[in-house]
């Protein structure tokens, strides 16, 4: 018995006898079939190995059987087997193929997905506007019912010709015989050349009714731990309505979502890169589309630590185990402390203030500051100025006092912590007179029914659903019906005057229609059900209502993430507002419990808030460790987070006690106050402020450009913060003190942490430089420390 | 001016100094000396919002009324070829320059278009118009600055007189990205703004804060900067700006102030002049592509109007001056001068006396760099709808762009993640003005 175990085992370590084909047999029900051949076997160092892309393949009976890109198809009925070579192994592997006759070909089955696949209705070539060269196709595919009116009967029917199948523009055009702006997309040595041959000669039918709808599709694996460098074939099947299933792995279109980690092919085989992380492949097929999640886990060796994490950390630590990417240690309080006023209230804490922090004894110092933060009132200007960006105050649609007014009502529900679905539901049923509901702006900077849909989706629910307005979205669920449903609780809108009053009030809805659907489209909320009548009452009463109920699967998400981003520097769906079923976020179940923790605690911003700046993730240092510098996806590291224009020249203001002017605002007021965006001051314009033209979170600049390096290596404004008389620098020249003692008092305003006794000598020294005035040394310090990537930066 | 210090040195002496000495570039010297002047530069004109070039380059006298509008035909100085009676002094320059009637795509939108006219690529899914910058492609400057490199201390991509959104380097990263010149060269007080450091700051402060900044900032030190692309962009950018501020070259170069008044009254006292003035101004001190965004050309009210008073004569002055100015300075032969929108305008006049957006059939001209002029390529059907034989597109003026100021359009872009990308997307040079 031990002699046979142990023989098996030198077996295997060989990698002998370990190939096998996925699935051992192939059973295809008559000619016209395929089905991908995986191929399987185990590395030199018993590691499983997909061999499927290197695979020697051979039929033995070709007129039963061919192999296509790695897959195989069938010609006519009869039994036959492949030969497939790998790894310095043979195994031969059985292919039946019965007699059922192939379906006849249709249209809206057959070749519309072969359409999308060569890429012939795509948006850069027929699937255009105007088409290409006189063919027109739907992009994407989206209207069969057009596309197949524009083969079988424009340009004079030359397209397809049944007598000649042959012959035809469409064939001879696509196989490259006649010239081709796309050039030879379908040969004649491919299968799905035959196909469409068969197509025409058996009668151009349009559609096959007899044949099952296509339900969803789903990809074989749908996840996987792979290694790096290492390619994995995908299969991609149709789950039809009666309950079938059928592969079409070759009739589908794939992408894969960060090419930095892995790359697919067009015939569904993904080549992981060299960056641990988990990568993303789409397939779509029509209006369909899944995904496949690859794990690709850092190699070398890897200590995962033991950690009594909480229920936020729990995933994270999980999916960083399996990735062996390790993490930064936890880092220090001054971090913590600078981290936490950014963020928390956009300002840098005073040099007193950080003392008082550093020197605080007590074990639960961190969540005491973080307690404290959330009662200042710069908490709630923060957060306006970022909801003030999303719902776009906007002083040039609005007017001064309305959009005052408007900026105003979003900055009292921050400052009396609103819950969050109070906030939305008061925003989108906003009625009555603009004087008393001053969030009813929202209104006037965004008045068509299908824009305000779209805006409150993306803000509120994450989702973007223009792209259905035209055609059904082509990276996720939405079809033309949804946007339609959607846009019809916001039509019926009136505004009125009354004098100086201006009114708005909810009209009648009208169902939704569209040249595309013949049918009336009656309001409903994406995801749900169309109702069969139009539902009666104010639309936007209802809508809100739907989003905001806790059953809701994506506004808790939403406002979450936002959140989380904030935080975190990134969402765990990134963008924050471009959730979809084919951009997952990177940690499901984190997200998951993120939006039941609000929705338990009746959507209570500060409380999840409260949550997170305690949680590891947020406490991990910005420190770099070997193995983590490629991770920007699973939180092994705090990232360094550019900052808020606002922010950071408040930070320069407070860091030099010279306050910034604003013309015609109060003396004092700091730029995280300001409520119009339009305000004229050039460090924030050139810093990326946006000009809220729209509810995207990506209108807000963060990547740093020339001009702002510049303005703040030589703007004289920032020169005159440094050099002003009543300044922190120019006090401090002056003070009595001792250098070193000074020096500690700058690195406490700039960067809020005492320097090291190496730094504080070179700081020192720097400041015995005979060329320049003590003051002037004073200032090139400051300047010095205030163009850091430190200081610049969040970390 | 050039204020003495008390000391009796020259500030800009003392950063001159400086600019030698201590700051390295990020192009070796060698690249640097090897290049010539006989490389050719761009000067890109991009008439932001649309030029209706049915009412300017390609007329329809014959067209209804509907179509043609109010402008009439007029002659240039090459026979045969007649542009709007509103363009007389551009007239007078058509042998310098050639335009291709049958240009087109196939897109109208603002954004998009945009995009795909200044980088030669439609964009993708995952566009987004309203992010500054949005390319997903580099633009043409871009693509000059990262194939070429800088031509001495000046940067070799600059905007003016304002970042447009699509006139970014995308994957070819910081170092490509353009020049701002974010304030309007027609201001009676024009500078660049920061682009020196304030006057009390001496040339040895500079010196003594960029060595200080250097030993104290840890995170520079340290791993930070190369593993968060944000931090790392700033850390390039503020090498550059330090190259910048030092290069004597620079600041001359921008110094519009040392043209003569005269030569500026012909350009036209207005932002595309002046930015057509800067833009020769620069090339002339080494700068290898200028882009310059001209907005106002959305005319979708009063279009003909807006033309008539406003757009083209600035446009005429402007365009005129920049082409005979070139030529007397032998520059012409090799500055590239292309101008276009991101589309033209529906030939069919709306409600309001004005043109929508139109990809489907539009005119570009160019001149200059190598670019045979009196020529009009191509033609459009008889409303000016579409061009009614041999099309060209973004891609055929990329690939022309391409090979006239010196880049393969066959060759490859090598992007961050190591994969190779073509610089153009399948176009092919168009050899009728070659």
């Amino acid at each position: 018995m031990l002699t046979i175990l142990t023989a098996s085992m030198m077996f295997l370590a060989d990698g002998q006898e370990s190939l096998r084909a996925v699935p051992p047999s192939f059973d295809l029900s008559g000619p016209g079939q395929y089905a991908t051949v995986r191929v399987e076997g185990l590395s030199a160092q018993g590691n499983p190995v997909d061999f499927s892309s290197e695979a020697a393949i051979e039929v033995e009976n070709p007129g039963i059987a061919m192999i296509f890109q790695g897959r195989v198809y069938s010609l006519a009925a009869g039994n036959t087997a492949l030969r497939i070579r790998a790894n310095n192994q043979e195994i031969k592997v059985p292919v039946r193929v019965g007699a059922v006759a192939p379906p006849v070909p249709a249209f809206e089955q057959d070749i519309l997905p072969l359409l999308s696949r060569h890429h012939c209705n795509s948006s850069g070539c027929h699937g255009k506007a105007e088409g290409q060269n006189g063919f027109k196709l739907s992009v994407f595919g989206s209207d069969p019912e057009a596309d197949y009116e524009s083969l079988a009967f424009e340009a004079r029917g030359r397209r397809i010709l049944q007598t000649g199948s042959g012959d035809s523009l469409m064939v001879k055009k696509m196989s490259g015989r006649m010239a081709h702006g796309g050039g030879s997309r379908i040969p004649s040595s491919h299968p799905d050349y035959q196909t469409v041959l068969r197509w025409i000669s058996s009668g151009a039918k349009q559609s096959d009714p007899s044949r099952p709808a296509v339900g969803s599709i789903r990809i074989d694996p749908p996840q996987a731990t792979v290694g790096s460098g290492t390619t994995r074939k995908l299969q991609v099947f149709a789950r039809n309505a009666n309950g079938t299933e059928k592969e079409i792995t070759a009739h589908c279109r794939f992408y894969s979502n960060q090419e930095s980690l892995a790359l697919v092919d067009q015939h569904g085989t993904v080549t992981m890169g060299n960056l641990p992380g988990e990568a993303v492949v789409v397939a779509t097929y029509i209006d369909k589309t899944a995904v496949f999640r690859a794990e690709i886990p850092r190699q070398g060796s890897f200590q995962p630590g033991t950690a009594n994490a909480g229920w936020i950390d729990l995933p994270i630590y999980q999916k960083l185990a399996r990735l062996k990417i390790p993490k930064s240690p936890r880092c220090s309080d001054e971090d913590f402390l600078r981290r936490a006023y950014l963020d928390l209230i956009g300002q840098l804490p005073t040099p007193e203030e950080a003392r008082r922090f550093i020197n605080n004894k007590s074990a639960n110092k961190r969540a005491q500051l973080a307690d404290e933060l959330l009662e200042r009132p710069e908490y709630a200007d923060l957060w306006a100025l970022i909801w003030s960006d999303l719902l776009r105050v906007d002083r040039q649609a609005l007017g001064m006092k309305n959009a005052y007014a408007y900026y105003r009502w979003i900055q009292r529900a921050f400052a009396s912590n609103k819950p969050l679905d109070e906030f939305a539901r008061e925003l989108i049923s906003a009625q009555g007179s603009l004087a008393n509901n001053p969030q009813a702006a929202l209104f006037k900077v965004v008045s068509k029914p299908g824009e305000i849909s779209s805006t409150a989706s993306q803000v509120f629910l994450g989702r973007r659903i223009t792209c259905a307005e035209c055609h059904h979205h082509p990276f996720d669920r939405w079809s033309q019906s949804d946007y339609l449903g959607m846009q019809s609780f916001f039509t019926g809108l009136q505004w009125k005057s009354q004098g100086k009053v201006e009114m708005l009030s909810s009209g009648a809805t009208t169902p939704g229609s569209s040249a595309r659907i013949k049918r009336q489209v009656f309001a409903y909320a994406l995801g749900e059900a169309m109702p069969d009548k139009q539902p009666q009452g104010d639309g936007r009463a209802l809508v809100a209502q739907w989003m905001t109920k806790p059953t809701n699967p994506f506004f808790a998400q939403a406002m979450a993430n936002r959140i989380w981003a904030h935080f975190l520097g990134r969402g765990l769906v990134d963008p924050v507002d471009d959730m979809r079923d084919t951009n997952p976020p990177t940690h499901g179940t984190l997200l998951d419990d993120l939006a039941k923790y609000l929705i338990t605690n009746r959507f209570d911003q500060k409380a999840l808030i409260r949550a997170l700046v305690l949680s590891d993730a947020y406490q991990r240092s910005s420190a770099v460790l070997p193995g983590n510098e490629g991770d920007e996806w699973n939180y092994s590291r705090y990232p360094l987070k550019p900052i808020m224009a606002e922010v950071l020249l408040d930070a320069i203001s407070s860091a030099t006690e010279v306050p910034e002017i604003f013309p015609g605002m109060p003396y004092g007021t700091r730029a995280t106050q300001l409520w119009d965006s339009r305000q004229g001051n050039y460090f924030l314009k050139v810093h990326g402020r946006p000009a809220r033209v729209s509810s995207c979170s990506c209108e807000r600049l963060k990547e740093g450009n020339i001009a702002s390096v510049l303005h703040e290596l030589n703007s004289p404004g920032l020169q005159r913060k440094l050099s002003h008389a009543n300044g922190r620098v120019a006090r401090l020249a002056q003070s009595p003190a001792t250098a070193p003692e000074k020096v500690d008092e700058l690195y406490l305003a700039f960067l809020s942490r005492i320097p090291s006794p190496e730094e504080r000598e070179t700081a020192v020294k720097s400041l015995d430089n005979s060329k320049g005035s003590a003051k002037e040394n004073w200032e090139d310090l400051a300047w010095s420390l205030m163009n850091s990537v430190e200081f610049l930066f969040n970390h | 001016m050039d204020r003495k210090l008390c000391d009796g040195q020259s500030r800009r002496d003392l950063i001159r100094l400086g600019a030698a000495g201590l700051f390295g570039f990020q192009w070796p010297l060698a690249r640097l000396l090897a290049a010539k002047n006989s490389e050719c530069n761009l000067i890109f004109l991009f008439l932001h919002g649309g030029m209706s070039t049915i009412d300017t380059f390609d007329l329809k006298p014959d067209a209804p009324a509907e179509y043609r509008g109010e402008f009439k035909p007029a002659a240039t100085n090459v026979p045969g070829i007649q542009i709007s009676e509103h363009l007389p002094i551009l007239a007078r320059q058509m042998d310098q320059f050639s335009l291709i009637r049958s240009f087109r795509h196939h897109n109208s939108d603002h954004g998009p278009a945009d995009h795909y006219m200044v980088t030669g690529y439609f964009p993708q899914a995952g566009f987004n118009g309203g992010i500054i910058p949005n390319n997903q492609r580099p633009c043409f400057g871009s693509m000059v600055a990262g194939k070429l490199g800088p031509r001495g201390a000046v940067p070799p991509f600059v905007c003016l007189p304002k970042m447009h959104a699509s006139f970014g380097s995308a994957f070819l990263g910081p170092a490509n990205s353009p020049f701002i010149v974010d304030a309007d060269p027609n201001a009676p007080l024009f500078e660049v703004p920061d682009l020196e450091p304030p006057m009390e700051i001496r040339a040895d402060r500079l010196e003594n804060r960029k060595s200080l900044m250097g030993k104290i900032d840890r995170f520079r030190k340290r791993g930070e900067v190369r593993a968060n692309p944000a931090a790392g962009g700033v850390a390039a950018y503020q090498d550059k700006a330090f190259e910048l501020m030092t290069s004597l070259a620079t600041r001359a170069a921008f110094n519009l102030s040392a043209e003569k008044d005269s030569l500026r009254d012909e350009y036209g006292r207005n932002t595309l002049g002046q930015s057509c003035l800067l833009a020769r101004r620069l090339v002339e001190k080494g700068v290898r592509c200028v882009m310059v965004d001209h907005s106002n050309w959305d005319t979708h009210d009063k279009n003909f109007q807006t033309l008539k008073r406003e757009l083209l004569p600035a446009f005429d002055k402007g365009v005129a001056a920049l082409f005979r100015d070139l030529k007397a300075r032998g520059l012409l032969d090799n500055t590239l001068v292309v101008m276009t929108g991101e589309f033209g305008r529906t030939p069919k006049i709306n409600a309001n006396a004005g043109r929508d957006h139109w990809g489907p059939g539009f005119t570009v001209a160019l001149g200059g760099g190598g670019i045979k002029g009196g020529i009009a390529l191509g033609k459009t059907d008889a409303k000016g709808e579409r061009p009614a034989a041999d099309p060209y597109g973004p891609e055929d003026l990329a690939a022309t762009i391409c090979h006239c100021v010196g880049i393969n359009p066959n060759d490859e872009w090598i992007m961050p993640d190591g994969r190779p990308t073509m610089i153009v997307n399948q176009g092919r040079k168009i050899e009728e003005l070659l």
